[in-house]
């Protein structure tokens, strides 16, 4: 049975097509890297799985409900859970602040509020920066701090499907492995299904698990992020040696 | 536990706010003059105007141009409730007997305009929080002119743009300044709980605020409804301030002043709010002294008439020159020492 399935998704700007016709299923404890190279729309395609970008044509289904078209919060209480790119924290909230947001959706429900600090008490036990700073605002954070935060976030909210926009973009190599670290360890802990964006296949082929390509809006290889990794159709596939 | 950290971390900024209007009043009930007095009741009547202005655009970050109508139509609710019915009977006509007969204390009528504003605050919200930044103050500005044109023509019940007088004068400065007190109070509460917190979050970042879950519009459908019902409140005392309304008691020229003040003092601070305030009328006050004259030894000294507003103007250009996100930005007081931390350089990761 699985989590996520997408069939025959397709964004659009405007006139500008981003995702075409994209069709996969993502099974429960997976970890799957799309990658690719700029303006592959691997962006588009997870801003339309997290509702933040309704698809144009197609049909999203995650624990059994059909999300098409759905408001990215509706989506987010069902437990599908987006990093947007970027790193965007709260930055004019503390940390503490910018991690009990999420928890408010489940407000109402029973035992929340015990369920929340102990989500907080777990989160703070990954990344244990953020409890040594949790009163302070987190527009101060450095970017890797931000990075274990903006997870940390996505954390809170009890996911089954965590999406992250390039963890990597923009921190330096052993950050990124820190991240990557706790992100696999987490997923080992909690049977979080994971959907990484990511825009070399390097990481992929480190983490291991599932790797798709995408070039054009579209999916071009899926496999196992190792041996396509290894593969030469990746690399032409990649920068698209033999078109021409 | 987290819900009880956050109220500890910040009950000193609502205290100490407190402790600044109690000590104008005090200095008001010393001094013992009729226009201070005035002047002072006016000061807290701004707080609790500006105070519900930040409960909304300081934590949406959506700057309201419509929110004195909300004060108009608790102003109009005070004059309905609490002027005496044979008086009531020749000004407005049209009022239907049960509140023609009407005749409440003048705290109840500031809880039934806050009551009053609020409902309508959901009725227009419901519809003007799908929209955001420019959209949305375009549309609370049409909201104040929609609110205004219908108070300034409906004569039957609203005495269309005469004064509505005999509204019972409340001159004691104690009820206003536990109503700002309580303004602040009030704002401080929601600004920390679970909805404040959201509305805040989706301020800094819509997207991943959307993506944690939160339903924007409905947030700030609650601030707004929540400002609301404090403008409407404050209306009201203003109406018991001055004895009398008229629609344009409530249209621009409040607008423009209690905007200012909020921008000086700074959108995303409830201090600033207050500051801003409390600076700023001070500082007219001072300035009108010094048009009507002072004695300096033998001479008397006084401005020319006119300085007075060339000088706030310039005071306030100086001050967003300056600190362009108002005198407080988005800090707080708290009573220690301002939080100060240094950001980590990037380059350190």
């Amino acid at each position: 049975m699985s989590l996520l399935a997408l069939s025959n998704i397709s964004v659009r700007y405007g006139r500008l097509t981003a995702v075409r016709g994209v069709t996969f299923t993502l099974a429960e404890g997976e970890i799957l890297f799309i990658t690719g190279p700029n303006g592959a729309g691997k962006s588009s395609l997870l801003r339309a799985i997290a509702g933040v970008t309704p698809p144009a044509g197609g049909r999203i289904d995650f624990a059994d409900h059909d999300i098409t078209g759905r408001a990215p919060e509706d989506i987010a209480r069902l437990g599908l859970s987006m990093v947007p790119e970027g790193r965007d924290v709260f930055g004019s909230l503390t940390i503490e602040e910018n991690l009990m947001v999420g928890t408010g959706m489940h407000s109402g429900t029973r035992g929340w509020r015990a369920r929340a600090a102990s989500e907080l008490e777990a989160v703070y036990a990954t990344f244990p920066i953020l409890k040594e700073r949790r009163h302070s605002q987190a527009g101060l954070l450095s970017g890797g701090q931000q990075q274990m935060l903006v997870i940390g976030r996505a954390l809170m909210t009890t996911p089954r499907l965590v999406a992250i926009d390039e963890p990597s973009l923009g921190l330096a190599p052993n950050i990124t492995d820190q991240v990557y670290e706790r992100l696999i360890a987490l997923r080992a802990e909690r049977k979080l299904t994971l959907l990484i964006v990511e825009q070399s296949s390097t990481r992929a082929m480190m983490v291991g698990g599932r790797m798709m390509l995408m070039r054009g809006g579209e999916i071009v290889l899926d496999g196992d992020a190792r041996a396509l990794g290894q593969s030469e159709a990746m690399q032409a596939a990649y920068f698209g040696y033999g078109e021409h | 536990m987290a819900r009880y950290s956050i109220l500890r971390r910040t009950i000193a900024t609502p205290l100490i706010l407190s402790a600044l209007l109690l000590a104008f009043a005090l200095i008001a009930w010393f001094v013992g003059s009729r226009p201070f007095n005035q002047t002072v009741i006016d000061i807290f009547l701004q707080v609790v105007f500006v105070v519900g202005l930040y409960t909304f655009i300081g934590n949406s970050g959506v700057i309201s141009f419509g929110h004195i109508a909300f004060a108009c139509l608790g102003g109009y609710v005070a004059a309905w409730t609490t002027i005496k019915p044979m008086m009531k009977g020749t000004a407005m006509p049209g009022l239907p007997d049960w509140l023609m007969q009407m005749e409440i204390p003048f705290w109840a009528a500031a809880l039934a305009g806050g009551t009053f504003a609020a409902f309508w605050a959901l009725v227009f919200g419901a519809v003007l929080m799908r929209l955001s930044g420019i959209a949305a103050s375009i549309a609370t500005f049409a909201m104040l002119a929609m609110v205004n044109a219908i108070y300034s023509n409906w004569s039957s019940v609203t005495a269309a743009t005469s004064s509505v007088v005999g509204i019972p004068i409340v001159r004691s400065i104690w009820p206003y300044m536990i109503a700002a007190i309580l303004a602040v109070f009030v704002a401080w509460a929601f600004s920390i709980s679970r909805h404040g917190l959201a509305l805040r979050a989706a301020r800094d970042e819509p997207t991943a605020a959307a993506a944690s879950g939160i339903n924007i519009p409905r947030v700030r459908l609650i601030a707004f409804v929540i400002s609301g019902a404090i403008m409407g409140a404050g209306g009201a005392l203003y109406a018991h301030s001055i004895g009398l309304v008229t629609p344009d008691t409530f249209y621009l020229g409040l607008t423009f002043t209690t905007l200012s003040m909020l921008v000086v003092g700074g959108m995303g601070s409830l201090s600033g709010a207050v500051l801003g305030v409390l600076i700023l009328s001070s500082l007219i006050q001072v300035l009108r002294w010094l048009e009507a004259g002072v004695q300096v030894g033998a001479s008397t000294f006084a401005l020319p008439g006119g300085v007075q507003e060339i000088a706030l103007g310039v005071v306030m250009i100086l001050i967003l020159m300056f600190r362009p996100s108002g005198i407080m930005g988005n800090s707080e007081l708290t009573g220690l020492r301002a939080r100060t931390e240094k950001p980590v350089e990037p380059g350190t990761d």
